[in-house]
């Protein structure tokens, strides 16, 4: 019998292990519950009854941007903000992942570990979340893009703090309102669910020179003292790279100011695919980075394989060249701060959302040398001063680049304009994309010029 | 304050009250496990007149020998390492040599086969002679395991007012289920409550007045765990719950059949091979006639009833693993049993049942080691079925596909990953208190209600209920570990703990396998998943463990 005793501690291991699986279950259900508890499919928050109970979203002015009132849901009552800040706030339904309403939305209707969700109505409490972004910002943003009727995208951000001012996606809709999307409507709400500012990529067009320009200030020491003729058009790699005009005899910061396509791929064949990827890995183009602990699309840079002439193409944003909005707006800040990024966020007030254990990527990482940084910020600028012409930020010192990109035979190109403000009071990095339109300077311009000189007035710089 | 933040906050003190409820039941059920034992006393005590030295004799079965692992060592450089063993029958004490060199005497006539040994005879080993005494000769303290130490002499709560815990505490889960009526008739939680209360007390009669059984606790437990269980399907599928009820009968008569049964560990031999051809038949029969339910094909229809025979052969399995002891303590010839392990895990991979056949590996590591007490078996038949199982992925690698989101739910939450990834979000929506009985959304999962029950008695119950039924069911082996030593015969301590580990081992696979801890395999949670064959195949275990307890066959009311 004692050697039965002895032999039989073996069952109690079985028990020690059932412990210790559940010590580890339960480790993760601590960790992870506020995650696990937001899922599109849980009938606890989900449809329109998930927010009868919930907390309002206001924007970094204090304006309501969502609220319940009596168990129904409502929105802000101006339809251009509602459907300006619908990718930033949601709607009722989960659809829009990356929507406050969506990612918080059980801190929103008051879950903790300890009630779960269905707590009765009268014992509940609701959080209130506020939001960094700006609704007259993105309104002006949108009034703009809207008035484009195509899809798009303009971010604006803060390089210093990390927060987002500004984020309008179209298409969109009304979220007081939502279309009920049939198979007949189907085409025209293609892709109303996604965020363009942190989920889509798009081809750069001339905007990824910001790259190309890096690598070559980084690796061709008498970059400054070269100069170029343009005619138009140069076979490189057996076919033709085309400029939009002749721009005759260029130096290096006047090709970037006309845009000349033929000396970016001249500087792309010489620098060659791999201190290209290089540059455009260290910049983040082929990572993602980091808002609110959602991962943003990532950009996409590699010519490992391609034929020279491609090669060429890569370097000023074609080939198969992928960048994010968002992406673009931290890298255009990171130029501003000396080569440094800082993630953005969307959430105002973080202590109430960090007590119930959600975490917030802070910091950032070096993207440039200190000199390199120094040395775009001094071309970019050299392009809105000799090019643009400063009057179109309302005196703000803006640094920026366009870009028109060219993505199918039959298609409108994208025209993009990203860049930043210098000004110490208005320290905001932006980037705006607009498919199938036209120039970037004609159609991503306009909307970043309403959003800039709304946001610079807000906050006193102008 | 108005009425209705009144009358919220009533239905939220139920639902606080509820987990320390259940805490303090399954607390009170170990609690009476641990009372009224037999105080730590020898039951007879060897006399060496020569040297005066005393051995106590602690057990029903105990070995002598001058190995140090021996009951009673006898260190005599005569004596064979293991010598003889002295047991405690029904009708006396009784002795049998083992195979030793110089043999055993008894009054001075060498005992061979089983011999009577009464008060006062004379039993010499080796060199050395013993008179055999009565158990208050031994005057000195005893050390007992820690299980049954330190409790207090008050008398344990008395078992009828164990089972009005119970009763109360099912009520409360049935006026749950009433008050989040989902317009279905309200009154049938009223109904099934009616019913299992029924259930529960005539159970408890029958054993109190017709069985004269002095305990109750064990059988409280498992009333405890199956009442939860079959009040959890109410708002689910309302016909399973009286399936369930009507299993559960089934499994508390099985349960007292196998106490009678087994009442003589000198005849359970017998039934050995008869049992072991049923179990190949049961299963051999599933093969045939089974259907293909969620990959395994471990069911077949007999009319309108479903029946899951390798739920039965667990029994079956536990029961042969001990019972081929031929001379107590000494066979350690497993080739019968291996055989027979081999072609019931062997038959349950044909099957597809990898959660069964998994269940009934490690009950096989469990018996091995315990009647053999050698590593190397263990990790030889560790070895050959890590062996198998490569065997089986190289040749079927379509095998691995069906746990391929194991680790990964969330990857794969729309596919494999389906069930893990709801039962965890629907677990942590519950929180610690639940959502209230009925009220959960986990019940439309496919096989929530078997495979998935753990999630869905987290999110209407609250995680502490949750743990604390599987606490219930996990303790079990710690109770049957106490009660080793306590045993009438090495064939029970070996049923109780091998029973119990069982029970652990599904309740392991069960809870981890629906939260993405282990791989899916779509097992049974002890007494609470709905499944008749599960039930009454749990039921079946745990008779092994009120077997095992000596006061089940030796103390009468």
């Amino acid at each position: 019998m004692k050697r039965m005793l002895r032999r039989s501690t073996m069952t109690l291991m079985i028990t020690l292990a059932f412990i210790g699986g559940m010590c580890y279950f339960v480790f993760k259900l601590v960790t992870g519950a506020s995650d696990w508890v937001d899922q599109p499919y849980n009938a606890h928050i989900g449809g329109s009854g998930g927010l009868a109970q919930a907390g309002a979203i206001y924007d970094c002015n204090g304006v309501v941007l969502a609220q319940t009132v009596d168990g129904e849901r409502v929105y802000n009552e101006s339809e251009s903000v509602r459907r300006a800040t619908l990718h930033a706030v949601g709607d009722n339904s989960l659809n829009i992942s990356t929507a406050a309403q969506s990612m918080y939305r059980s801190q929103l209707s008051g879950y903790n570990l300890l009630l779960g969700l269905n707590m009765p109505e009268s014992l509940r409490t609701t959080n209130d979340i506020t939001l960094t972004i700006d609704s007259t910002v993105c309104k002006a943003a949108y009034d703009v893009l809207a008035s484009y009727d195509k899809k798009g995208a303009c971010v604006i951000y803060n390089y210093k703090t990390g927060e987002v001012v500004c984020s309008v996606s179209t298409k969109g809709y009304d979220p007081q309102n939502p279309p009920e999307i049939t198979e007949e409507n189907e085409s025209e709400y293609d892709g109303v669910y996604l965020d363009n500012v942190r989920s889509s990529s798009y081809a750069p067009g001339s905007i990824f020179k910001i790259v190309t320009a890096a690598a070559a200030i980084e690796n061709i020491p008498d970059i400054y003292e070269r100069s170029w003729t343009c005619y138009g058009s140069h076979e490189i790699g057996g076919s033709d790279i085309t400029c939009v005009e002749a721009h005759g005899t260029v130096d290096f910061k006047y090709a970037m100011a006309c845009s000349c396509n033929y000396v970016f791929a001249e500087l792309a064949t010489e620098l060659g695919p791999e201190i290209m990827k290089q540059t455009a890995d260290k910049m983040g183009i082929n990572s993602s980075f980091e808002a609110d602990g959602v991962k943003l699309a990532k950009g996409h840079y590699n010519a490992d394989g391609a034929t020279e002439n491609q090669l060429a193409w890569s370097g000023v944003g074609q080939y198969d060249d992928r960048v994010n909005p968002l992406q673009m707006a931290i890298i255009c800040g990171a130029i501003a701060n000396s080569g440094e990024s800082v993630n953005p966020t969307f959430i105002k007030d973080k202590s109430l959302l960090a007590s119930v254990g959600i975490k917030f990527g802070t910091g950032g990482q070096t993207l440039l040398n200190s000199d390199t940084a120094a040395a775009l910020d001094e071309i970019m600028r050299y392009t809105v001063s000799s090019y643009y012409g400063d009057n179109l930020f309302g005196g703000l010192t803006v640094c920026a680049k366009t870009g028109t990109a060219e993505v199918g035979e039959d298609k409108a190109p994208n025209g993009w304009m990203v860049g930043y403000a210098k000004d110490e009071k208005c320290p905001l990095a932006f980037a705006c994309v607009v498919e199938e339109s036209g120039f970037g300077f004609t159609y991503a311009g306009p909307v970043v010029e309403a959003a800039m000189i709304q946001a610079a007035k807000n906050l006193g710089a102008i | 304050m108005d009425m209705a933040v009144l009358f919220d906050l009533g239905v939220v003190a139920l639902r606080v009250l509820l987990p320390i409820y259940a805490v303090f039941i399954v607390y009170q059920c170990y609690a009476a496990m641990r009372r009224r034992r037999r105080p730590e006393k020898p039951l007879v005590t060897l006399c060496n007149p020569v040297t005066g030295l005393k051995l106590p004799v602690l057990f029903w079965e105990n070995t002598i020998g001058r190995s140090k692992s021996s009951d009673i060592v006898v260190d005599d450089p005569a004596v064979s390492r293991s010598h003889c063993v002295l047991l405690r029958r029904k009708d006396g004490w009784f002795i049998n040599d083992v195979g030793s060199k110089c043999g055993t005497f008894v009054n001075g006539r060498e005992v061979h086969g089983r011999t009577r040994v009464l008060i006062d005879d004379n039993i010499s080993i080796g060199n050395s002679e013993f008179e055999f005494r009565r158990g208050e000769e031994y005057e000195e303290r005893l050390r007992s395991s820690w299980f049954f130490s330190k409790v207090s002499n008050k008398p344990a709560v008395k078992s009828y007012k164990l089972m009005l815990l119970v009763t109360v505490f099912h009520f409360f889960l049935c006026v749950e289920a009433m008050f989040w009526n989902d317009g279905s008739d309200t009154y049938a939680p009223l109904m099934l409550f009616g019913a299992l209360a029924a259930v529960e007390w005539g159970f408890f009669c029958i054993s109190y007045f017709v069985l004269r059984r002095a305990t109750f606790e064990l059988e409280a437990l498992a009333l405890f765990l199956t009442g939860t269980g079959v009040m959890l399907l109410v708002r689910q599928v309302e016909r399973s719950a009286y399936v369930q009820l009507a299993a559960a009968v089934i499994g508390m008569i099985i349960f007292c059949v196998i106490i009678k049964v087994i009442e003589d560990p000198d005849k359970v031999n017998k039934l050995r091979i008869p049992l072991m051809i049923a179990a190949v038949g049961l299963l051999l029969t599933s093969i045939v006639f089974g259907k293909i339910v969620y990959g395994a094909s471990n069911w077949i229809y007999i009319g309108p009833f479903s029946v899951q025979p390798s739920e039965l052969v667990k029994v079956i399995y536990i029961f042969i693993g001990a019972s081929a002891l031929d001379k107590l303590q000494t066979n350690k010839n497993l080739l019968e049993f291996i055989i027979f392990s081999v072609i019931c895990v062997g038959l349950l991979a044909v099957m597809g049942d990898f959660g069964t056949a998994l269940i009934f590996f490690v009950t096989f590591l469990l018996i091995a080691f315990m009647r053999s007490g050698d590593f190397k078996t263990i990790i030889l038949a560790v070895a050959a079925a890590v062996f198998g199982v490569t065997f089986v992925l190289r040749f079927k690698p379509y095998v691995a596909d069906r746990f391929k989101a194991w680790g990964r739910a969330w990857e794969y939450a729309n596919a494999e990953g389906y069930q893990q990834t709801h039962v965890l979000t629907y677990i942590a929506s519950g929180g610690l208190i639940g959502v209230g009985i009925g009220n959960g959304f986990l019940k439309q999962v496919g096989a929530s209600e078997s495979d998935l029950v753990f999630g869905i008695v987290a999110e209407e119950m609250g995680i502490i209920v949750a743990i604390t039924l599987a606490l219930a069911v996990a303790l079990l082996v710690v109770y049957a570990r106490a009660i080793t030593t306590r045993s009438r015969s090495t064939f029970y301590s070996i049923t109780a703990c091998c029973a119990a580990g069982l029970l652990a081992v599904q309740l392991s696979l069960n809870i981890f396998g629906a939260t993405d801890v282990l791989p899916l395999t779509g097992v049974t949670f002890p007494f609470i998943s709905s499944g008749g064959s599960s039930i009454m195949a749990c039921w079946g275990l745990i008779a092994f463990i009120k077997a095992a307890d000596e006061r089940t066959y030796s103390m009468k009311r």
